[in-house]
């Protein structure tokens, strides 16, 4: 590892590290080799794919939901232009999917997967629903990314007493269970969408800021981290510039499993009715509401899962990928 | 170190983190919008009642008092008594937490018996068929929402064929006469029949998360030195297996083990939900969803007595499986 920090061009001029035990290929983190290493992995490149069409999906339904209503432009517009509204009710309730029958009616093209128990279009609140699940992902995962990164990094890096207060206090966030901890979080500031997210993110920063201390750890006595003290450079810069950069791999790695995580945590909260509150899409209030109709109308509850499953198998294999294709270990 | 004395220092050790569930959940619920009071007398109480329910529950002190009051009442086992339930919290907490652990019991057996093999015979065929099915397997696992594998075993299997039942579990400690059934052994049977579905559907992200983790170290065992020692003495592939790479390679196993009881309790409270089952899960959501604080702070700090309690099980599990331990490090 002693030449990773030249691969940014970040070298700021501290003295290089010696070479001893330089049994790894050079300069094997960053984000260029990351990228390199991505593309000549098939399962990154799939789950990749499927991030890719989530993202643009749930990227339309937040223009068309939050962002076009704030110049005037009537809610849902795009869709209607297009389709249909996720929140008009436009046929008979709970109709099957396409080509089937059940006791409600017979399943048309018009509503591909069929309706829902207020008769609205399935497949439109599965695409809306997607803005929901990719946006809990996202930003609960930047918030314990970003907090665990400083808890994590301050109690690696100072060490003694700070690091035990500050390990103890992770230790006890994550001794109450996740759910129920984001349940009680929820009860106290807000029931809705907005506090989930925090919720999720503040009950995730012990993952981070375990696995930033411990990389902090084993950076820390490096010659080169050595040098930069020696040298005068300030513990916040050395922290900033050379011990979070070569935490970079097994972070991301760690962050994209997280946002698959998340996106289950939220629909299961959503599931037990605290999450988005209707009439808003959200893929777990979707098999909350299907719960009723279990029997005479089945596809109801598969589809929602089918979405969050097939999300979540995204964030996963991109994970997966970007651990193997990182890992100098495996790469044998 | 002797493991009598390492056990004694992680129980201590669990106490500070113990104070912390306590503390974090308490000021959560003291910051939670509405009275409890209005929600016992409804809403416009007369100033009398209202008062009088104050004093009785002690609300009309002052916030630290309340919470040092709270703090010696749980040194003494006594939780507080439910608004809702009006019973000692701790009554309704032994009712119900056989219940849910019964069910994390049932649910971590089916995974560890799944994932071992799994795990091992993906490693042992690497890139061959049978480790992609298993990995697939593993990979839809732990992506897939455990509740609504809960709904669609129900669909499946209760629905469409009627082979098992999706409510009314039928405990095995249960009477028999309630159960309507002759013999312990019916109820058992009985039982276990109706534990199958939540079993699946909570322990299958447990089972896939197990497998990875058994596969992987599995590969990184079996990539050893001392296996390769092994095999070019010409050690029979099975026995290497059994006597060398095993034992080495369930230690992240475990370790993932007890990371892995919180997730499952989550996981718990909506199973729990799917089917319909009255153990801790629900007991917190209907807490909850009535205010009741002295129950949603019990139930919480249980819970995470439940985690500390299984994670302080598998650090000392870790001593009889891997001899080479000596605590020493283990802080």
């Amino acid at each position: 590892m002693a030449t990773t920090t030249d691969t940014d061009g970040r070298t700021d001029g501290e003295p290089q590290a010696v070479d001893a035990e330089d049994d790894q290929p050079a300069a094997n983190v960053g984000w260029r080799y990351t990228v390199k290493q991505v593309r000549r992995d098939p399962t990154a490149l799939a789950g990749l794919a499927i991030i890719g069409v989530a993202t643009l999906v749930a990227a339309v339904a937040f223009l068309d939901q939050l962002v076009l209503p704030l110049f005037g432009v009537e809610q849902y517009a795009i869709a209607q232009a297009v389709w249909v509204s996720p929140n008009a009710e436009v046929a008979s309730q709970l109709l099957p999917p396409a080509m089937t029958t059940n006791v409600f009616g017979e399943g048309t093209w018009a509503h591909p997967l069929g309706t829902d128990d207020r008769g609205r279009d399935i497949l439109a609140r599965l695409f809306y629903g997607t803005r929901i699940a990719i946006s809990v992902g996202v930003v609960a995962t930047t918030i314990s990314l970003v907090f665990g990164m400083i808890v994590g990094s301050v109690a690696g890096y100072y060490g003694g007493r700070i690091d035990d207060v500050l390990m103890r206090a992770v230790e006890t966030l994550y001794a109450i269970p996740f759910l129920v901890l984001v349940i009680v979080f929820m009860v106290a500031f807000g029931r809705n969408l907005t506090f989930a997210m925090i919720g999720v993110g503040i009950a995730n920063i012990p993952t981070f800021a375990r696995l930033i201390r411990s990389r902090v750890l084993s950076v820390r006595e490096e010659d080169y981290i050595e040098a930069a003290r020696a040298a005068g450079v300030r513990d916040r810069n050395i922290i900033f510039r050379h011990v979070i950069p070569n935490s970079f791999a097994p972070v991301l790695v760690q962050a994209t499993l997280q946002i698959g995580l998340a996106i289950l945590i939220v629909a299961g909260l959503s599931f037990l009715g605290f999450g988005a509150q209707p009439p808003t899409p959200s893929w777990g209030q979707m098999l909350s509401q299907s719960r009723d109709y279990m029997l005479p109308d089945p596809w109801f509850s598969i589809w929602p899962g089918l979405a969050i499953l097939i999300t979540v198998v995204g964030f996963n294999l991109l994970g997966d990928g970007l651990r193997d294709a990182l890992d100098p270990r495996i790469n044998n | 170190m002797g493991r009598a004395q390492y056990t004694i220092r992680r129980i201590l050790q669990a106490i500070p983190v113990l104070l912390g569930v306590v503390t974090i959940t308490y000021f959560l619920m003291e910051a939670m919008p509405g009275d409890p009071v209005s929600i016992m007398l409804g809403p416009s109480p007369s100033a009398q009642q209202a008062a009088a329910i104050r004093a009785k529950y002690g609300l009309d002190q002052p916030l630290w008092l309340r919470y040092l009051n709270y703090l010696w009442d749980v040194v003494q086992l006594d939780l507080g008594t439910s608004l809702y339930y009006e019973v000692p919290v701790t009554q309704k907490i032994m009712e119900r937490l056989p219940v849910t652990v019964l069910l994390l019991v049932s649910s971590f057996a089916f995974a560890i018996a799944t994932s071992i093999p799994l795990g091992i015979i993906s490693a042992q065929r690497r890139n061959k068929p049978t480790d992609h099915v298993a990995r697939i397997v593993a990979l839809l696992g732990v992506s897939t929402p455990s509740f609504w594998i809960g709904l669609v075993l129900i669909i499946l299997f209760s629905y469409q064929v009627n082979w098992f039942p999706a409510t009314n579990l039928v405990l095995p400690w249960a009477p028999l006469e309630e159960v309507g059934v002759d013999s312990r052994a019916d109820v058992i049977l009985k039982s276990l029949h109706h534990l199958v579905l939540p079993t699946l559907s909570l322990g299958t992200l447990q089972m896939a998360a197990l497998t990875r983790i058994e596969r992987s170290s599995m590969l990184e065992v079996l990539g050893e030195e001392y296996v390769k020692l092994a095999r070019a003495y010409g050690v029979k592939e099975s026995t290497i297996l059994r006597k060398h790479a095993f034992r080495n390679a369930q230690l992240p196993l475990i370790t993932l083990l007890g990371l892995q009881l919180t997730s499952a309790i989550g996981g718990a409270v909506l199973t729990e939900t799917v089917f319909s089952i009255n153990g801790m899960g629900t007991l917190i959501i209907t807490a909850i969803n009535n205010q009741d604080f002295a129950l949603v702070v019990g139930t919480t700090l249980v819970l995470g007595l439940v985690f500390v309690v299984g994670v302080i099980l598998t650090d000392l599990s870790y001593a009889y499986i891997d001899p080479r331990v000596t605590f020493e490090e283990a802080d």
